[in-house]
């Protein structure tokens, strides 16, 4: 026993000490290491760049300081996580039966949304070994070291995620470098992107790859993992990342119609109402299973290993992509299977008249994502124009992703819309703040508390788009009104805004209006909002990037929250003088919530985090009534274990 | 008032008993009339459930308080005093017939009602009764009328939602046998024997599939209306293909039924499909087969959730507790080692397999020379994270081999390993089909893998010939597809295709896995369509008419193909003129299109589209309440009005 005891305490020192060299090599060179243990190869390399050197040679000066920053940021947030937890320890010690909860919290930045349930499950029950009696001195500490093995395992775990340098091309030539890890979605990474240029954040942004080899592009979905298809690029690859408008990528959703009933002469559609369109995505994405478009027609196929390109009839089901072999009908019992997609992608072809003297140049292959060169084991197709590539690869899409599209689709939108109204809404939100509602809007924000957790990403950059992060298919989508979703003490970042938010103009006219607020008032304009998106990094304590963040979710979240909850409804009196428009909401009142519950209340219930440690700790010890049928349970089986 | 004989039948006197002559006046009510028969058979029982019937009119005579007068009874009228439910012989979708009382004095739709009430099976409207096909040669098959679970016993259905006792409703678990029944209601039906398929097979053209529809009862008049007579024979089907908000927890034996519909649908190319989703579906019934033996049915009692979710809690909490302790073991995950062969077909070669020592760790395979060399260098490495396996098996000749497609920069890699025997083989393999799901040896499925693709391996081992009990492991695989692929293909070349397919499903749920069954059955494109042979208005030939939840399709009869489709959403109104049988359909934009029925009466036709109608607003309306008077005014034509 004290074996182990003591072998864990050194493996945690030395975790610490690898962290605190860490900081300071990061202070010295900004050489993207994640902590790391001994063992992990090829752990990290970075993508767009021949090699590590040259890409930190490749970088510019600004992307440099914002590498830096972000692992800054890595650094102080996990040393800001073992502060704390050791104050956990320190505070919960003399409570006797330690819930090994905020160890377990820990584990969340790394665990998916699972854990989420589990740990809060966790929480209603007494702890499992010591009973609620009073607990004797050799129990309180084996249950410690359970914790140290535990926050060991946690970040043997965290040393474990995998993280790439990433350069992105952006439209204008230019090329931002972001970290990616392993469990950021490509929406994620989006986010961070919108930040970093300030574009409009429209639902046709996308992040594509495209390999110059084989003169292809994907746009990767918004619910991929980047750094996994990334991971297979060989290393002298050439490929790049880029992140671009794409018509194409959700115009099946803007118009289902031309996909649908593409059958049907195409000026009939044309303006087809709405209410139609959404019947038409409802029938074909919200039922049991999702309907692919019955696309049939004559496409090329390059043959395997030749040359030529022969004509075939082809048909697209749920089930993968079929032809009719020459003599026969188009009977499913006769169809001919060429590809099921289950393990393919597929990509867009550039200039294959050329490459392969394809018929026309409107050609797209399928193909395994690791496949990187030309092979036998790709399929090429040709298409005679444009509209029908697009018709097919859409289509194969719908019948490789399902839903899944579609709820990206409806994340984007809300992010999308939110971002358009995200000006009003600093105004709306310090008026909401002064009436008396926060707290059906603290519900509503704990309603779906648990998915988040993960999400919720640094608790700077993010919340200052206050539409819930856009991943969640789960949630009814809120924010197509602005009144609701901001919870204002959501934002930290809202201190900068705050105070502007004084000689704000309000810009209520287009909802559309992109981005970057339009600069067209005539007050001298402060800084607009995107910046404030871009300003934290700079001059606040550098915010914990998206997977360490959560870390922050649990514990610190305090202190920025109050600044953040407070500052809106003072001032709101100039402001609407000056507003004098549009939106002119009730008169402002001194904020009812109060100072000190905003401090604390309300910053707790919004984050909907499982609630914090030692708050938890407290009920346990008084009584064991809970309530809740599990807890019953639980003490229940206790009693008769001591028994 | 003059005082006239009325003459009755009353069935309990026997078929031969001349009919009771009893004195009435024209003002007396039907009620008084029952009252009257009643006391003059002087027979003593419950007449609570009788009614009167009239012969000549083809009417039920349901309402006591009015009079013979108003009725219209003369003293020429035939009337019969007989119960309103009467036992059915129905025949459920899968195809076992239970014998049942059923009300034959309401109309269908209501009756029906009644019916899935019994049954346990919610959203009764989906449904419908048919009649079967006439059976032609019957000397041969006296004897397969197969077992008839008789549940006539069962109290009438009363307007009370049944209570469930045991995770089924009251009435069944009175008894063992009745429990019997709830179980063959609730638990899939094993594999048919591939002759039960063949038997029941026939041409699967489009015109044979418009003759099932002109089968269907009229929901709006009663069984006795429409010809049914005691102890007859109907279908109990799913009639509209829009299911509407299922949930597994209380729909068993709705979700069990719908899949044996579809599973009997595929396995009779009722809907066609391609030989890439046959093998999937085979699969899928395999799964679900060997499921269904040892996860019994998930029981719907509340309780019994709270129960589960209980458990539920425990176990995750539980496994949070060890998780320290699953986490170290995943670190020292567990590794396969073993001497294997390797072969990898490269053009122009033509080198055998080659034995080396082989580690499994991770999801990576690496090899050396030999056992004392392991501790070196290997002399490939290769990840199967994101490749294909797929078996290559011979158990009558000993082969066990996996052959891999390791996908690479330059394209897939092809690689087969030889295993000795079948464990080392069903271990090798199970370890590849998580590797290249990216899941390692530590991972929980590993063991249930291992059995599965034993069993699998199983099937070969028996001959085509046992194929008559369908019990425990011995499944020959012509059970699972149609006619068609038991002509393609021996069992044993079927095996390896299904088992490819059945690597994807093997780990689902009893649930998940006739969830997944009836997604891929509703995504196949011919899914939902019911055919009706018509001929539009000014044309001279015979044209098919699909009628689909959403859309009428219109399909020429020589090549097969859709002509036009209409959605119903542009359909402005549809008229039905009874006397020349027409149907007259009004969509936007001045489309108007006229049919008559051929195949099928023209009312059934108005009552498809007319039942999608009223299928649609039910998604808006949450509430369980039946619109019974909304699905008459839109199916019921002249009569509902």
């Amino acid at each position: 026993m004290d074996d182990i005891d003591a072998m864990f305490s050194d493996m945690l020192q030395e975790m610490d000490l690898l962290t605190q060299s860490l900081g300071a090599e990061a202070e010295s060179a900004p050489l993207p290491k994640p902590p790391s243990l001994p063992d992990p190869p090829e752990m990290n390399f970075s993508i767009g760049f021949t090699d590590l050197n040259a890409s930190l040679h490749d970088l510019e000066d600004n992307d440099l300081d914002a590498l830096m920053a972000d692992l800054v940021a890595d650094i102080s947030a996990t040393e800001e996580k073992f502060a704390t937890e050791r104050d956990t320890f320190k505070e919960s010690a003399p409570f006797a039966p330690v819930p090994s909860q905020p160890q377990s919290n820990f584990s969340l930045p790394a665990s998916t949304d699972t854990s989420k349930p589990a740990t809060s499950s966790n929480s209603t029950v007494a702890p499992p070994p010591p009973p609620a009696s009073k607990p004797s001195k050799e129990e309180l500490e084996e249950q410690i070291k359970a914790d140290k093995i535990k926050l060991a395992l946690e970040k043997l775990k965290e040393a474990k995620v995998k993280k790439l340098v990433v350069k992105v091309e952006i439209t204008d030539g230019s090329s931002k470098t972001l970290m990616v890890d392993e469990r950021q979605t490509v929406r994620d990474v989006m986010e961070t992107l919108f930040e970093k240029t300030h574009c409009d954040c429209n639902v046709d942004w996308c992040v594509c790859e495209t390999n110059p080899d084989l003169q292809t592009e994907r746009g990767f979905e918004d619910h991929e993992n980047l750094v996994e298809p990334l991971s297979t690029w060989t290393r002298d690859t050439e490929n790049k990342v880029l992140f671009q408008e794409k018509k194409y990528k959700y115009e099946v959703f803007r118009n289902p119609q031309n996909f649908y009933l593409w059958k049907k002469d195409k000026a009939s559609l044309k303006d087809m109402k709405d209410k139609d369109k959404e019947q038409l995505l409802e029938e074909n994405f919200c039922g049991a299973s999702v309907i692919v478009p019955d696309l049939e027609g004559v496409l090329y196929l390059k043959e395997d290993g030749k040359k030529s390109w022969k004509q075939r009839y082809f048909l697209l089901r749920a089930s993968g992509l079929y032809y009719s072999p020459k003599g026969k009908t188009k009977a499913s019992r006769d169809l001919v299977c060429l590809v099921q997609f289950d393990n393919v992608n597929v990509y867009f072809c550039k200039e294959y008249r050329n490459k392969y003297k394809a018929p026309t140049d409107h050609c797209f292959i399928l193909k395994h994502p690791q496949i990187q060169k030309e092979s036998q084991y790709i399929k090429y197709l040709c298409c005679d124009d444009e509209w029908s590539m697009t018709l097919w690869v859409t289509g194969i899409r719908i019948a490789k992703y399902g839903k899944q599209l579609y709820d990206n689709y409806k994340a984007a939108v809300r992010k999308a819309a939110g971002s358009a109204i995200w000006a009003n809404r600093t105004i709306q939100a310090s008026s909401n703040a002064s009436t008396p509602s926060p707290t059906p809007k603290a519900k509503a924000a704990n309603g779906h508390a648990p998915q988040h957790a993960v999400e919720t990403k640094g608790p700077s950059n993010q919340t200052s788009f206050p539409p819930p992060p856009p991943s969640m298919d789960i949630l009814p989508p809120p924010p197509p009104d602005p009144m609701l979703p901001p919870p204002p003490p959501l934002a930290p970042p809202a201190p900068p805004s705050a105070t502007k938010v004084n000689n704000f103009p309000p810009p209520p006219q287009l909802p559309k209006s992109s981005f970057p607020p339009p600069p067209m008032d005539d007050l001298p304009p402060p800084p607009p909002p995107p910046e404030d998106a871009e300003l934290p990094p700079d001059f606040l304590p550098p915010p914990p990037p998206s997977f360490t963040s959560s870390a922050g979710d649990m514990l610190p979240p305090p202190p920025p929250d109050p600044i953040g909850s407070f500052p809106p409804p003072p001032p709101a009196p100039q402001n609407f003088a000056s507003a004098g428009g549009p939106p002119p909401p009730p008169p402002p009142p001194p904020p009812p919530p109060a100072p000190a519950l905003a401090a604390t209340t309300p910053a707790g219930s919004v984050r909907k985090v499982a609630p914090p440690p030692p708050k938890r700790t407290t009920p346990q010890l008084a009584a064991p009534s809970g309530g809740d049928f599990m807890s019953e349970l639980m003490t229940a089986m206790q009693k008769k274990r001591t028994q | 008032m003059a005082v006239w004989d009325l003459s009755i039948t009353v069935e309990e006197l026997g078929p031969e008993a001349p009919p009771l002559k009893i004195s009435v006046t024209s003002d007396l009510h039907i009620g008084g009339v029952i009252l009257k028969v009643v006391e003059k058979s002087q027979i003593k029982q419950d007449w609570s459930d009788h009614a009167l019937w009239w012969e000549q009119k083809q009417q039920w005579l349901l309402k006591p308080s009015w009079t013979l007068d108003k009725c219209g009874i003369h003293a020429d009228a035939r009337l019969c005093l007989t119960p309103q439910h009467k036992p059915l012989r129905l025949i459920l979708p899968s195809g076992i017939s239970v014998r049942m009382r059923v009300c034959f004095s309401s109309p269908v739709f209501r009756t029906i009602m009644g019916i899935c009430k019994l049954l346990n099976i919610r959203r009764p409207e989906e449904l419908s009764l048919l009649w079967p096909v006439e059976e032609k040669k019957k000397k041969k098959d006296k004897d397969v009328e197969g077992e008839v679970y008789d549940i006539t016993r069962a109290p009438l259905p009363s307007s009370t939602i049944p209570t469930l006792a045991n995770g089924m409703p009251a009435f069944f678990a009175e008894a063992p046998d009745t429990e019997a029944v709830y179980k063959m209601l609730a638990i899939s039906q094993p594999p048919p024997a591939p002759e039960t398929i063949a038997k029941l097979y026939r041409s699967t053209n489009i015109m044979e599939k418009a003759q099932i529809n002109s089968r269907w009862m009229d929901s709006s008049r009663s069984l006795l209306q429409q010809g049914v007579k005691e102890n007859d024979k109907l279908i109990l089907r799913f009639k509209y293909y829009t299911f509407h908000n299922i949930t597994p927890q209380t729909d068993v034996v709705r979700l069990t039924q719908l899949y044996e519909q579809a599973r009997w649908a595929i396995l009779l190319e009722e809907i066609e499909c391609t030989e890439e989703e046959m093998m999937v579906f085979a699969a899928l019934q395999y799964h679900i087969g060997k499921v269904s033996v040892t996860e019994q049915f998930v029981t719907s009692c509340p309780a019994m959730e709270d129960l589960d979710s209980a458990l539920q809690c425990l176990e995750v909490k539980m496994e949070g507790e060890s998780s320290a302790d699953d986490m170290l073991e995943t670190m020292t995950a567990p590794e396969l080692h073993d001497y294997l062969k390797i072969f990898r077909p490269k053009r122009l070669t033509l080198k055998g397999y080659k034995q080396y020592w082989f580690t499994f760790k991770d999801t990576t395979i690496s090899y050396y020379k030999s056992k004392e060399e392991s501790s070196k260098e290997p002399i490939q490495q290769m990840n199967l994270k994101g490749c294909e396996v797929a078996p290559d098996v011979s158990v009558a000749g000993q082969k066990f081999c996996i052959r891999l497609l390791i996908p690479g920069p330059e394209g897939m890699n092809e690689v087969y390993l030889r295993c000795e025997h079948e464990q080392q083989y069903s271990r090798w393999m199970a370890a590849c089909r998580l590797a290249s799901k990216g899941k390692t040896l530590a991972d929980s499925s590993f063991s249930s893998e291992v059995q599965s693709i034993q069993s699998f391996l199983a099937m070969q081992k028996t001959t085509p010939s046992n194929n008559t009990a369908q019990t425990d492991e011995s499944i020959n695989t012509h059970s699972l597809v149609s006619p068609r692929y038991q002509k393609k293909y021996k069992p044993k070349q079927l095996t390896p295709k299904i088992l490819e397919a059945y690597q994807n499903v093997a780990q689902l749920s009893l649930t998940d896995a006739i969830q997944k069954f009836l997604q891929i059955w509703q995504a196949l494109p011919d899914f939902g369509l019911s055919y009706i042979v018509v001929r539009f208005k000014g044309c001279r030939k015979d044209e098919v008419l699909g009628i689909a939840n959403n859309r009428l399709i219109r399909i020429d009869l020589s090549v097969g193909d859709v002509v036009k489709t209409w959605r119903y959403n542009t359909m402005r109104q549809w008229n039905v003129n009874w006397d020349i049988k027409q149907v007259a359909i009004e969509f936007d934009g001045n489309v108007n299109i006229a049919f008559s029925c051929v195949t099928a009466d023209c009312k059934i036709v108005h009552e498809y589209i007319g039942g999608y109608i009223f299928m649609s607003t039910r998604s808006r309306e949450q509430s369980e309440i039946l619109n019974e008077e909304l699905f008459h005014k839109l199916t019921g034509g002249h009569e509902a009005l």
